[in-house]
């Protein structure tokens, strides 16, 4: 285990390493200058800009300019946004926690309908629930995301009126941000509209959680599916078959139990691409989240912001997939050796 | 008239054969294919057979709709956009933007992706580690967000949209043929012409190859269905194609300000994205579905 | 490979379960009082602002977003007749050389009390003085503060015109002016010309620390029926209501500028009542359908027009000017870019004006005399021309990039080839500024009913060089008549000169007037009292919303 965890964060270190050196060097292939790029100050009189070139150590060699940028890095220093003048870091914890909140809702949704579907396709295996499960997913699989937000919108928004179709919460409640996090924020107030506020929190979720979870969870249908098959055609489960244990039980006590742990093999990779979802989601959902504000940031050449969110988006995808990791490992000790094998 | 075989298997046809031999048998995936090969021809002709103008602006035809509707009319046949461009002509002139460069960046990144696979799967040590390491930050990502990452980079454009997916997918195709080529070194098969003198890269390209190439296809159907949607989601967020292209993404994007008084024209590019994804994915699922059939015999 | 029953994972697809019922079952209506949905409006905006201080700008969604709902100005506009009318002054007298104006000021106005600002005293002359002081003056601390960068004052030349602003007692102020100026009173109501607190402003001198001195322009103190609370940019902002506002009781408690650039997602959050009121509104027939919307509908004093830089070929050439305008189809522009809520502009003026007249004769479309006006400036062949548009949505052009495709087909029939060319909204200001366009298609919403505000800040000699010229033409004839409206009292004289300006813009043609668009805001049902106003954006402080079934 320990020399597994070694390979993992060595593997982490090399890639924020990877991560910073690609974010640094965007600073001179962005336009204008490289100071004004690393701090975005636009508006900034010479003198300030002189403090800041000598805080940088622009005078010195690329090295050391590099070392000086991830000093200020893990200060938590990312400079300020061109557009608003905000610092990067401040809006980031802003942002970032909704994007979080809105793929956590997204996973969580596109596990419980998901798994449970792929196993039933397993189950009844070449049969006719199968392929209507499988066709299924195959749609979902190829639906633009941005449609499918459109089409969400136009059903459940407009014509039936059920859920809400932009935005976080209805902005007449007002809740103070602590986490960033909606929910445990409305948790965490002392708002006489708490509970209603919650429900509504609820309700604008809903809708930008299912337009995440469809291509995610097709996925999932398949995974669970692969792994059910193969789970009951190993040796173990024929040998239970062999002692006389009824189907069901098999399939409870062994089948499902072995199945969600391969599945939470792919979770990490599974997040960053519910993450990804996120950031188109958002722009349509008018979520105040990090992926419409990296969006919006692109389009205003705000480069400050731009590699920050870039850091930090890649940074937490990366992080999430090496949790994933350590979970599997954790499950399953046969894997940490296997993977040493196979590299 | 003909001999007799003696032997059956005489003739061993190619894994590739063998692979159409299978994937015949699927009605679905043949109608796929019909359907992929229709796409391709009309990204090739399409702008030889558009009943109208896809570019030009027609004032006395604006927002028609579609000809089942009472107002439609029959020479427009899905309507017309609010610039009074036929609906019809501007989807099947998208057809060789979304779909047609689809392919072309995935045949690129193809190309680029098993030359280097290739090389790095007969090299050892630090290199190998490294581009190991490379990979799997890589991978890790998914491809959507690291085009939008390196279009920040760019600067939006169709041009840099391409570049970035085939930037994502290189990778892909990397690390995909190094596996295939490592696992098909373990055969004995490959032994057998080395032991008769024949240079590494000999082996590589007359035996190997041959028989990893159906892994690579399937791969490139996976990587062409990804891209179809990663250039219509960047043309729809504005980072893609510029407004005037009828690239399905960025006239869905377009479209969005008349999605109440003229529907079809969002819901018309987004059923030509879904169909161009979905054949392609049918397509990539009748090959893997026979390579397994082909395994499991 | 088998992992122990009671394995954590069990445990937690359990609570899983257990959590996804209790959400299931919270979706149920409930049943609590929805005051809180009564009290409050939101207001679907199309941009954030770029300051909380109106002095600053001159863009119209700051207008809307702070003028009316922070402020008062010393004048105000009758929304009926255009007529200045008091407002904080509760009367004024201009002496007879038109050089002396004094004004009275109302002693019961109270500024906003908030977590940042506590008033201890009422507006009074201090406070009118201060506010325009800090434009005037550019050894006040707050002009350094903003580096003096006042474009709508600097656009009427105010630190020329006001020789002194002088405090006769608590409630009496005076302008000196150096010369009379006829449309003076009309620029003091005008959205630009809001009243600050002296008191604020002295507490963040107080403090001692420059980067505060910005704050008077973002943490905003005014007498206006509004309170500053919170602002989140790209985002919403929130104010709440002041409860000492001198004029009259506000009915809304809490107003929140929900801020939502896209035109689509505006008309569906009106769709789905997220939004009580949008602000310009796309698929007007659609609103009209539906009962439960309302489609609010003010005319507003804009022009949206086509500027040729006249000092760069091929426009330097008046023939040129006028076949292009000869050869674009206005009509279909207004049908196709403003589904019929607009007129054609024939003249600069929109016909609401005083100083309107209808010309005798209106510019026709024809291909033929702008082919041949073409053939006699020796361009028969036609030419490529690159063609500007704005790239944002604006009250007087919804959207600029269609006009410019109409443009581009109509202009191919006289062998001009069209290249639309358009930049992010500040760099596109920049570049016209510095004049690096060859025609673009701008416009212009007047701060105030007064004729001037259309001639001086678009077409005057002064203003090709400040940059608000967007044709750089200068015509010292044209000059001459604007500076003799302006000094003259006597209307019917006034309109003379502005009639005669206006013959000389449709012979020189520097720009053809495309379209005078009608501002529209769309609401439900459930919201009452008017909310635009013919000029310096909008108001809740008269709006009040119905009890109604929250959907």
């Amino acid at each position: 285990m320990v020399l597994f965890a070694l390979r993992r964060l060595n593997l982490l270190l090399f890639t924020l390493l990877m991560l910073s050196v690609v974010a640094f060097s965007l600073n001179y292939f962005f336009p204008g200058s490289a100071i004004v790029n690393i701090t975005g100050l636009v508006n900034a009189t010479d003198a300030q800009l002189a403090s800041y070139e000598k805080l940088y150590r622009m005078d010195q060699s690329v090295f050391f300019q590099y070392l000086a940028y991830l000093r200020e890095l893990f200060n938590g220093n990312m400079g300020v946004s061109m557009s608003t003048q905000n610092p990067i870091s401040e809006e980031l914890i802003t942002y970032l926690p909704a994007t979080i909140e809105l793929s956590l809702a997204a996973l969580l949704l596109a596990m419980i309908f998901g798994v449970p579907l792929g196993f039933i396709a397993a189950i009844f295996h070449n049969k006719v629930t199968d392929k209507a499960i499988l066709s299924v997913a195959m749609v979902g699989y190829s639906l633009p995301v941005f449609w499918l937000a459109l089409i969400l919108i136009l059903v459940f928004s407009i014509t039936l009126s059920w859920f809400p179709s932009s935005g976080q919460l209805n902005l007449l409640f007002e809740i103070e941000q602590v986490t960033g996090f909606k929910l445990i924020d409305i948790l965490l107030s002392d708002s006489p509209y708490r509970w209603q506020a919650f429900q509504d929190a609820l309700e604008h979720l809903v809708l930008p959680a299912i337009t995440v979870a469809i291509a995610p969870m097709t996925i999932f249908i398949r995974l669970a599916r692969t792994s059910m098959l193969e789970v009951l055609e190993s040796n173990y489960i024929k040998a239970a078959r062999a002692k006389g244990l009824s189907n069901i039980k098999i399939i409870y006590h062994h089948g499902i139990r072995n199945a969600l742990v391969r599945i939470i093999r792919d979770m990490g990779l599974q997040f960053a691409n519910l993450m990804t979802l996120a950031m188109i989601a958002e722009v349509i959902f008018d979520w105040q989240g990090a992926g419409s504000w990296l969006i919006d940031s692109i389009f205003q050449r705000d480069y400050t912001a731009i590699q920050g969110g870039l850091i930090a988006l890649a940074t937490f995808t990366f992080f999430i997939n090496i949790l994933a990791d350590f979970i599997y490992a954790s499950l399953n000790p046969v894997e940490r050796y296997t993977r040493h094998a196979t590299r | 008239m003909p001999r007799d075989k003696i032997y059956i298997e005489e003739e061993f046809p190619s894994p590739i054969l063998q692979l159409w031999l299978t994937f015949k048998r699927t009605p679905v995936a043949i109608w796929a294919l019909f359907c992929y090969v229709l796409l391709v021809l009309l990204a090739i002709f399409g702008s030889f057979i558009t009943p109208h103008s896809a570019m030009e602006n027609n004032l006395d035809m604006l927002l028609t709709p579609p000809a089942w509707n009472a107002d439609g009319d029959i020479s427009y046949l899905l309507g017309t956009d609010d610039l009074g461009r036929d609906m019809l002509s501007r989807l099947i002139q998208g057809t060789s933007l979304t779909f047609g460069l689809s392919i072309l960046v995935v045949v690129c990144a193809l190309i680029i992706g098993v030359l280097i696979g290739s090389v790095s799967a007969l090299t050892r040590g630090v290199k190998a580690s490294l581009l190991t390491h490379f990979l799997d930050v890589v991978l890790s990502m998914p491809s959507l967000l690291l085009a939008i990452i390196i279009v920040a980079i760019l600067g939006p454009g169709l041009t840099n949209v391409l570049w970035a997916i085939g930037l994502v997918l290189i990778p892909q195709f990397i690390h995909i043929t190094r596996n295939a080529i490592k696992e098909e070194q373990q055969k004995g098969y490959v032994l057998i012409p080395i032991l008769d003198g024949a240079s590494e890269l000999r082996v590589l390209v007359t035996s190997i190859y041959p028989n990893i190439i159906d892994k690579i296809i399937i791969q490139a159907t996976l990587a062409q269905s990804a891209a179809i949607l990663d250039i219509a989601a960047l043309g729809f967020l504005g980072l893609g194609a510029p407004v005037a292209l009828p690239e399905w993404g960025s006239m869905l994007a377009n479209s969005l300000d008349l999605f109440y008084i003229a529907p079809w024209t969002s819901y018309l590019p987004g059923l030509a994205i879904l169909i161009a994804v979905i054949v392609t994915n049918l397509v990539g699922e009748g090959l893997r579905h026979s390579l397994k059939l082909q395994k499991e015999n | 490979m088998t992992v122990k029953s009671d394995s954590p994972l069990s445990k937690m697809t359990g609570y899983l379960m257990l959590a996804l019922l209790t959400l299931l079952s919270g979706c149920e209506p409930a049943n609590t009082e929805d005051s809180i949905f009564t009290d409050g409006l939101v207001y679907c905006s199309e941009g954030s602002p770029t300051s909380f201080n109106p002095q600053l700008v001159t863009s119209g969604t700051t207008i809307d977003a702070t003028t009316r709902q922070i402020y008062n100005r010393l004048l105000d506009f009758n929304r009926d007749n255009y007529q200045l009318e008091p407002s904080l002054a509760r009367s004024w007298h201009v002496t007879n050389d038109g050089k002396k104006i004094t004004f009275y000021l109302r002693k019961d106005v109270a500024f906003h009390q908030t977590r940042y600002f506590k008033p201890t005293r009422n507006l009074n002359a201090d406070d009118v003085i201060f506010s325009f002081e800090r434009i005037l003056n550019k050894n006040n601390p707050f002009y350094r503060a903003a580096r003096g960068n006042y474009p709508f004052f600097r656009g009427i030349k105010f630190e020329q015109l006001v020789e002194k602003v002088e405090r006769i007692d608590d409630y009496t102020i005076r302008f000196i002016l150096t010369r009379p100026d006829a449309s003076f009173l009309s620029n003091l109501g005008a959205p630009f010309a809001v009243i600050l607190s002296k008191e604020y402003a002295d507490q963040l001198i107080a403090q001692n620390e420059p980067s505060m001195l910005s704050m008077l322009d973002y943490l905003p103190i005014g007498t206006g029926p509004f309170m500053y609370k919170e602002y989140r940019p790209n985002a919403f902002i929130r104010y709440q209501r002041h409860d000492q506002y001198w004029k009259h009781p506000v009915a809304i408690e809490k107003l929140i500028f929900n801020i939502t650039p896209n035109n689509t997602g505006r008309l569906t959050k009106l769709l789905t009542h997220e939004c009580d009121v949008i602000s310009y509104p796309i698929a007007p027939q659609e609103i009209r359908s539906r009962d439960d919307l309302q489609l609010e509908e003010v005319t507003s004093f804009n022009v949206a027009f086509l500027a040729f830089n006249t000092i760069r070929p091929p426009f330097d050439n008046p023939l040129v000017r006028q076949a292009v305008s000869l050869a674009i189809n206005r009509e279909a522009i207004i049908n196709a870019v403003y589904f019929d809520q607009a007129e054609i502009a024939h003249s600069l003026l929109p016909t609401a004006s005083w100083a309107y007249n209808e010309p005798q004769t209106k510019l026709p479309y024809s291909i033929e005399q702008a082919k041949q006006l073409l053939a006699d400036a020796g361009l028969e062949q036609g030419f490529t021309l690159d063609l500007w548009a704005i790239p944002v949505q604006r009250a007087y052009n919804p959207d600029a990039r269609k006009m410019a495709k109409l443009i581009r087909s109509d202009l191919a029939r006289i062998g001009i080839n069209v290249n639309i060319i358009t930049y992010e909204w500040s760099t596109f200001l920049r570049k016209l500024s510095d004049g690096e366009h060859q025609a673009a298609l701008v416009g212009w919403s007047a701060d105030h009913p007064d004729p001037d505000n259309f001639f001086t800040p678009l077409l005057s000699c002064s203003s090709a060089r400040s940059g608000s010229n967007r044709s750089f033409w200068c015509n010292r004839n044209f000059d001459q008549l604007l500076a003799k409206a302006l000094s003259t009292r006597n209307a019917k004289q006034r309109r003379d000169y502005y009639l005669q300006a206006q013959q000389l813009i449709s012979e020189e043609f520097p720009l053809l007037p495309i379209a005078h668009a009608k501002r529209a805001q769309a609401k439900t049902s459930l919201v009452q009292g008017n909310i635009l106003t013919p000029f310096g954006g909008i108001t809740f402080a008269d709006t009040k919303k119905l009890a109604g079934e929250k959907q």
